[in-house]
């Protein structure tokens, strides 16, 4: 085989399974531009109707505004402790790191819903009322490690050494962090918001039982596919995936405004 | 090096107070109520076996027999599929290589209800996209696969295939080209390259990537739902029954406990043998 039929072939597989890994996407786009009831594709009509009821649904904006919520303050608290937990896990030496280390990483190796059921059972038994804060509690404790893991990442390439130097010329300690530890860190902290954000915004399985009334979008398109289908619900689907779009680059263009200056 | 036992402490704290709340302490709450009666709300009776055993006889093992066995095969397929998909990124380097990488990438942050959602339009008998397009263009009329096993299996693999690939393609970059060039000047054969070379030195980031698609496998539920019709009880949901229907906190304890020993069986001796910090440190 020559190394053109090589590259040709392998070009090939790489289209199928982004192929694999698209369609179904692009289908829920499709599925979103009919304004019939069942599923009749190719549509007679084409149109944005589905999206126009969607914006003007009082409960989709009540929808967005759960997840927000809860995609808020996974952030700023996985942001926060994840950066703790990184210097912890990669900066200091310490008794105990490498028992630490693994820890961390058992939720990550978990399978959620069966920690969303435990959970639900131990608020259940503590009689506490599960809302969308005991949601944002139980993805803290899947993301902060993912988090921490994408802070200590940059803390690998770090030279302890630069901290002694500010300490030996007088540096305060919060002179120490904010000159010379922040600014390596920093865009860990940003990549781990980015995945904060979008791994909280997206998740199903700890949700679905951890919000008690509240309902979150990846909640309420599950219960809908599970009915029926109407062109409403693969319009929300893209509607939520574009605005968590949205969010993503606003983040990362102030990262990269805030760093310029 | 010098030591930071009062900071390393200090930082990890936060986290640690977290998973003490958040995951020890619910898996502790678990395990106790797996030994309450039958039935029971409190835990101030005396411990039995009793559920363990209607677990193993009364065919709740036949969930956790098929979630399990179906995270085996999934694994399996993914690893067959990532495997040359690993191999060909990390040989093309360059923006190609680069854009189809972030291009696999991305769906991990949609939500699985919406993809598995697509999957089930695309597959739809009569008017879903596939049956409808093959209709319309050229007159063949397609059966569907919707709300079968197979369907289901499709969406597994479909959900999970990232989840391996990103570990592969990790643990394909720890391996020296030169020594794969030198291996092949000495006359050995492709099999023999991967065998002996690819194999051993990729093998942290294979068995990252096996754990993360068995374990997220383990607990699906979605893929079931959305796209195999309910066609087979996978074990999440016969512990969420038993928790709410069936208001039989303790059976649903102990199903959940046995799903917690096989995970446990699984993640902790690999995980033990994995080295982190030179892992991440790359």
């Amino acid at each position: 085989m020559t190394v053109r039929t090589a590259n040709r072939l392998s070009t090939l597989w790489l289209v199928t399974v982004l192929a694999f890994l698209y369609v179904p996407m692009l289908s829920v786009v499709l599925g979103s531009l009919a304004n019939t009831r069942y599923m009749r594709f190719p549509h007679k009509t084409w149109t944005f109707d589905a999206y126009s009821n969607a914006l003007a649904d009082y409960t989709i904006g009540v929808l967005h505004s759960t997840s927000f919520a809860i995609a808020g303050t996974v952030v700023l608290l996985s942001a926060l402790v994840g950066t703790a937990s990184a210097l912890a896990f990669a900066r200091y030496d310490w008794r105990g790191r490498r028992l630490y280390q693994r820890f961390l990483l058992l939720p990550v190796f978990f399978p959620q819903p069966v920690l969303g059921l435990a959970l639900l059972l131990t608020l259940t038994a503590a009689g506490i009322t599960p809302t969308w804060k005991t949601a944002a509690f139980a993805h803290l404790v899947w993301v902060v490690p993912i988090v921490t893991l994408i802070i200590s990442i940059r803390l690998y390439d770090y030279d302890p050494r630069q901290e002694e130097a500010a300490v030996d010329l007088g540096a305060s300690r919060w002179q120490v962090f904010r000159y010379i530890t922040w600014p390596v860190i920093a865009p860990g902290v940003v990549s781990g918001s980015l995945f904060a954000f979008l791994l909280s915004w997206s998740n199903l399985s700890l949700s679905i039982f951890t919000t008690g009334a509240d309902t979150t979008l990846p909640e309420w398109l599950f219960a809908r596919i599970a009915t029926n289908y109407s062109p409403l619900v693969p319009a929300v689907a893209v509607i939520a995936t574009l605005v968590s779009a949205l969010v993503i680059g606003v983040i990362a263009l102030l990262s990269i405004v805030l760093r310029r200056r | 090096m010098s030591q930071h036992n009062g900071a390393g402490r200090l930082a990890a704290l936060p986290a640690v107070l977290l998973l003490a709340a958040g995951f020890v302490l619910p898996i502790l709450l678990v395990v106790a109520y797996s030994f309450m009666p039958s039935r029971t709300f409190g835990l101030d009776s005396d411990a039995t076996l009793a559920n363990y055993q209607s677990a193993f006889t009364d065919d709740y093992w036949q969930p956790l027999a098929w979630s399990a066995s179906t995270a085996l095969v999934t694994t399996l397929i993914c690893l067959l599929l990532a495997w040359p998909t690993a191999k060909v990124l990390n040989r093309r380097a360059g923006p190609f290589a680069t854009t189809v990488t972030v291009l696999i990438a991305l769906p991990i942050f949609i939500s699985e209800s919406v993809r598995l959602f697509g999957l089930s339009l695309f597959l739809m008998p009569g008017g879903g996209i596939l049956a409808g397009t093959l209709n319309t263009l050229f007159g063949i009329e397609i059966g569907s696969i919707l709300n079968t096993r197979l369907a289901a299996l499709i969406g597994y693999v479909y959900i999970h295939f990232p989840f391996v690939l990103f570990p592969l393609l990790l643990g394909l970059s720890l391996i020296p080209r030169e020594q794969v060039e030198a291996a092949r000047d000495l006359g050995a054969s492709g099999w023999q390259v991967f065998r002996e070379i690819e194999l051993p030195l990729a093998m942290p980031g294979v068995t990252i990537g096996a754990l993360l698609s068995f374990v997220l496998s383990l607990g699906a539920n979605a893929e079931m739902s959305i796209l195999g019709g309910q066609a087979v009880t996978v074990v999440t949901r016969a512990i969420e029954q038993r928790f709410s229907y069936a208001q039989d906190w303790p059976l649903g304890a102990a199903l959940t406990v046995l799903v917690i020993v096989i995970t446990a069986a699984i993640v902790l001796p690999l995980l033990k043998r994995i080295d982190l910090d030179g892992l991440i440190r790359r």
